[in-house]
């Protein structure tokens, strides 16, 4: 039922785009570098005031990108068009750090709503708060309001990877958490609201519904569009695929791809929503084997695989009109495979170590 | 110093069982207990976890790390991930990598840091 009202979205909304796009790239030390995907080389370096980029985020219009940064715990702003950083801030005061996890604006791009906590130094130690909901005005570039975390929503804001993903709803009264659960947030006062329980959706033969990394390239204006993985209450096998998050009206809809690899690292789809590819890694350590699948988003069905180095680490990525696959990180290159053949084509060398706060792909 | 030991077969049963749930120091990722394979006990103060590791990794090899090493150094050191193998990027060492790009090609820029 759900991947029926997917796959008609997924026919209808795109259709390929041909001309290449920008990579927004985070870089050591304090840079983002933008890079061609048509020339294959660096065709600017956007150099940031406060640090080390260690988040970015796309603004829903794809105006502007939010880079977090982790020296002094600092936003800038960049606005797309002209490539210039319009707002740049700190957080941190000679005696207090405010860590941030997680965040995202506002579609007016007045307010960013993150989770911090609050590290104090004193003569002889620092003391580490407890995570907390933090508002921070763009404008007057300062935290306005922080609010205690229930308990219960603890799980999701205190993880060994900071806290769940943000979104805002479009006319900015809701705030999403992503994570075990969803939580809905009013956005004037962090007072939750309500809970879309993720081990038990509202969608038949599933439970324990896990969401991964938002996918920015697919997502229209007002969704949250991210792979899932879940299990049926009966054989608890697990399956994964794609979730679509209406953030206006909170429907969610699911197309279940095929049962779940033990190791798969995120999913990446073409513009057109017709084919999906991912990297499933098996074994460890010396007798790690990764390998591409290619999954027909029309048939839900695997057409190719194909072996793949595996980094230790690494990032899956895609071309802004599909024909392309990125793995990347950790170091200074992408690796450009070709996403009809999965066939390595070349190496991008980018001469600057990139960080692992992602990248942003924009046509 | 111990003060009761088994005097029957169930009571030695007993205690070897506890003994059995007993480990020395080992890896945080794994705690003693459980019915988890055996794991190398690599020597603390070398390296208290091992995701990739550092000088080894979970299996007591090198395949799992990044390969060369310095493509993974930055990431270590930006969060003070490995503060003892790597510099402490928040509070003593903000800037020891602000001339390097690329630690793999040029690491020779990487400033030098003394405890």
């Amino acid at each position: 039922m759900q991947r029926i009202s997917l796959l008609a979205v997924l026919g209808a909304a795109f259709s390929a785009v041909a001309c290449a796009g920008t990579l927004y790239l985070p870089a050591y030390p304090n840079s983002v570098l933008v890079f061609d995907e048509g020339k294959g080389q660096i065709v600017d370096r956007i150099p940031l005031t406060t640090g080390t980029p260690m988040g970015i985020r796309l603004s829903g219009d794809h105006k502007t990108i939010y880079v977090t940064t982790i020296d002094h715990n600092g936003i800038e702003v960049i606005d797309v068009a002209t490539r210039k950083v319009t707002n740049h801030f700190e957080l941190n005061t000679p005696t207090k750090q405010f860590r941030m996890f997680t965040g995202a604006a506002d579609p007016q791009g007045k307010l960013f709503y993150t989770v911090t906590k609050e590290i104090t130094k004193f003569p002889d130690h620092f003391e580490v708060g407890e995570p907390k909901y933090t508002l921070i005005d763009l404008a007057q570039q300062k935290i306005v309001k922080t609010v205690d975390i229930p308990k219960e929503e603890m799980p999701n804001n205190e993880g060994d990877f900071g806290a769940g993903q943000m979104d805002v709803s479009p006319d900015g009264k809701y705030l999403y958490q992503f994570g075990e659960k969803i939580t809905i947030l009013d956005s004037s006062d962090f007072k939750v609201v309500d809970h879309i329980d993720l081990s038990r959706p509202d969608a038949p033969g599933m439970e324990n519904v896990h969401f991964g990394g938002d996918l920015d390239l697919i997502n229209e204006p007002g969704e949250h569009t991210a792979l899932f993985v879940s299990s049926d209450p009966i054989v608890h096998n697990r399956v994964f695929g794609l979730a679509r998050f209406d953030l206006d009206t909170r429907r969610m809809d699911f197309s279940p791809i095929g049962p779940a690899p033990p190791g798969m690292a995120g999913i990446e789809v073409t513009p057109d929503k017709k084919w999906a590819y991912t990297v499933v890694a098996s074994g460890m350590h010396g007798t790690k084997r990764c390998e591409f699948w290619r999954f027909d988003l029309t048939t839900d069905r695997i057409t190719n695989r194909a072996e793949v180095p595996c980094r230790t680490r690494f990032t899956l990525g895609i071309s802004t009109n599909g024909q392309k696959l990125y793995i990347y990180g950790a170091g200074f290159d992408i690796e450009v495979y070709d996403a009809a053949t999965l066939k390595y084509e070349k190496t991008w060398d980018l001469n600057n170590d990139v960080t692992y706060a992602g990248i942003v792909v924009l046509p | 110093m111990r003060h009761m030991r088994p005097l029957n077969q169930k009571a030695a049963r007993i205690d070897g069982y506890v003994e059995s749930r007993t480990e020395d120091v080992a890896a945080l990722q794994n705690p003693p207990g459980g019915n988890q394979a055996q794991r190398p006990h690599v020597p603390m103060g070398c390296a208290l976890m091992f995701t990739p590791g550092w000088e080894v990794d979970a299996a007591g090899g090198t395949a799992g790390l990044c390969q060369p090493v310095e493509r993974d150094i930055y990431d270590c050191f930006v969060s003070c991930y490995w503060p003892a193998q790597v510099p402490d990027h928040l509070n003593n060492a903000p800037d020891w990598n602000s001339k390097c790009a690329v630690a793999t090609k040029d690491w020779q820029k990487l400033d030098l840091v003394f405890p």
